[in-house]
């Protein structure tokens, strides 16, 4: 059964400015420009945004802890003869706190495939706890522009009518549960 | 103010709060349904921006006559009511329901970057702070018509009958209200000819651009805002009924 699906991209998402990407889920889309657009709607409706990228995950080069620990032979896998030199930017997981893929920007290394990316990777950023590591070319990240900051997320702070708190209703549904229960108990 | 001056502005407002009230509610309809779990959630999200347009521009009704937003919404009946055609027409397929909100998207990005400037400081508070969404619900629809018009043969055809279909529909956008010309006058809203002007000169090339043919029609479908199609009846039916279930009922 062939795939009907569009393909599918990490979103990374910043908080605050200054503050590393971090991976936030993934969206379907047909190419980046609505992908970028999809994970605006999907991950950002609320506050605290300060900028997007999405990446194909085709594009990205995984590795677990475990499987680092198991099998290293990807390591010999050989750099194609005309790949050129070109930046990769380095995620890794640091917390088991969320159980999905979490991972945040810690830096970048310059290589000619994914697997010579990996391996300056895990020489610059070793540290201690790292459970996922993802290496990305830069040239396959879409990134939000600082003039589409205002438009897709300062909305979010006054849209007030988007949060269950602006309705009396859940707190009036909350006050006749407890009549109700107060009459049983009666 | 005087009484000629605030009667005017208060249909202008009517008539920009129940465009924005019953596209949103058109567009809500997608909610569950729309071709993709990342489109509905997108789309809902417009539609809910729309509803709370809707909400903006009812508000500064209220301030003006005292008449509360939900009474607006939910207890006028359709011959009350001031929208467009446009707006109130089936939701039909995903295609015609772009073009909608693209042509109704593009239309209100004018007129609202023309009423920032209002002489009338509540609409012009109220259009700044709308044009931000406006802008990001631009980018959404234009990227879609874009898509569609350059996509597959299918997609094309129906983005073309859309297209078709609307176009008479759309120029309603920019008739004048009977007392237009008092608030233009005044320096309440821009002239409804100019903002038509620059509409097309925005549109026509977009959807050029999109492969997409627009059709030989200069008239509106309809001149009047009082004039409903069926469809009005049959929306409002739904939209009205849970609030006049119980009329008193404290949201």
């Amino acid at each position: 059964m062939s795939d009907t699906q569009w393909p599918r991209y990490e979103v990374f998402e910043q908080e605050r400015p200054n503050r590393p990407f971090q991976n936030v889920g993934s969206v379907h889309a047909p190419d980046p420009e609505l992908a970028l657009l999809n994970a605006r709607d999907v991950f950002v409706r609320r506050p605290d945004c300060a900028g997007l990228w999405v990446v194909p995950a085709s594009a990205i080069f995984a590795k677990t802890a475990e499987e680092l620990e198991a099998d290293n032979t990807w390591k010999q896998t050989p750099v194609p003869a005309d790949a050129p030199l070109e930046t990769w930017l380095v995620f890794q997981k640091k917390t088991q706190r969320n159980v999905m893929t979490y991972v945040t920007h810690v830096g970048e290394v310059e290589a000619r495939s994914p697997a010579e990316a990996l391996a300056k990777a895990l020489e610059a950023y070793a540290t201690e706890n790292v459970y996922v590591w993802w290496v990305v070319p830069e040239r396959m990240i879409t990134r939000s522009s600082p003039e589409d900051a205002g438009p897709w997320f300062t909305p979010a702070r006054y849209k007030t009518y988007k949060l269950p708190t602006e309705y009396k209703t859940v707190t009036q549904i909350r006050q006749a549960k407890a009549q109700k229960r107060k009459s049983k108990q009666r | 103010m005087n009484e000629e001056l605030k009667q005017a502005i208060v249909q202008k407002l009517i008539a920009l709060a129940d465009d924005e009230l019953i596209l949103g509610h058109r567009d809500s309809e997608w909610t569950g349904h729309a071709p993709i779990l990342e489109e509905d959630i997108a789309f809902a999200n417009i539609a809910q921006d729309e509803i709370g347009h809707a909400v903006v521009w009812y508000s500064l009704v209220q301030e003006l006559t005292g008449q509360k937003p939900d009474q607006l919404a939910f207890f006028r009946d359709a011959p009350d009511f001031r929208n467009v055609q446009m707006v109130e027409l089936p939701k039909e397929d995903w295609a015609f329901t772009m073009m909608r909100q693209y042509l109704f998207d593009t239309a209100e990005l004018i007129w609202l970057d023309s009423l920032a400037q209002s002489s009338y400081k509540p609409v012009a508070d109220a259009a700044n702070k709308m044009r931000n969404e406006e802008i990001y619900h631009y980018r959404h629809t234009s990227t879609w018509i874009k898509r569609l018009g350059l996509g597959t043969e299918e997609s094309h055809r129906r983005i073309q009958s859309a297209l078709d279909a609307l176009w008479g529909y759309a120029l309603q956008l920019f008739v004048p209200l009977p007392a237009e010309s008092t608030l233009v006058t005044a320096g309440v809203v821009p002239d409804p000819a100019e903002v038509q002007a620059q509409w097309e000169a925005q549109v026509r090339p977009f959807l050029d651009a999109a492969n997409l043919q627009i059709p030989d029609i200069t008239t509106p479908v309809t001149t009047s805002r009082t004039n409903h199609t069926t469809h009005l009846v049959d929306l409002l039916a739904e939209m009205q009924s849970v609030a006049r279930l119980e009329p008193e009922a404290d949201w």
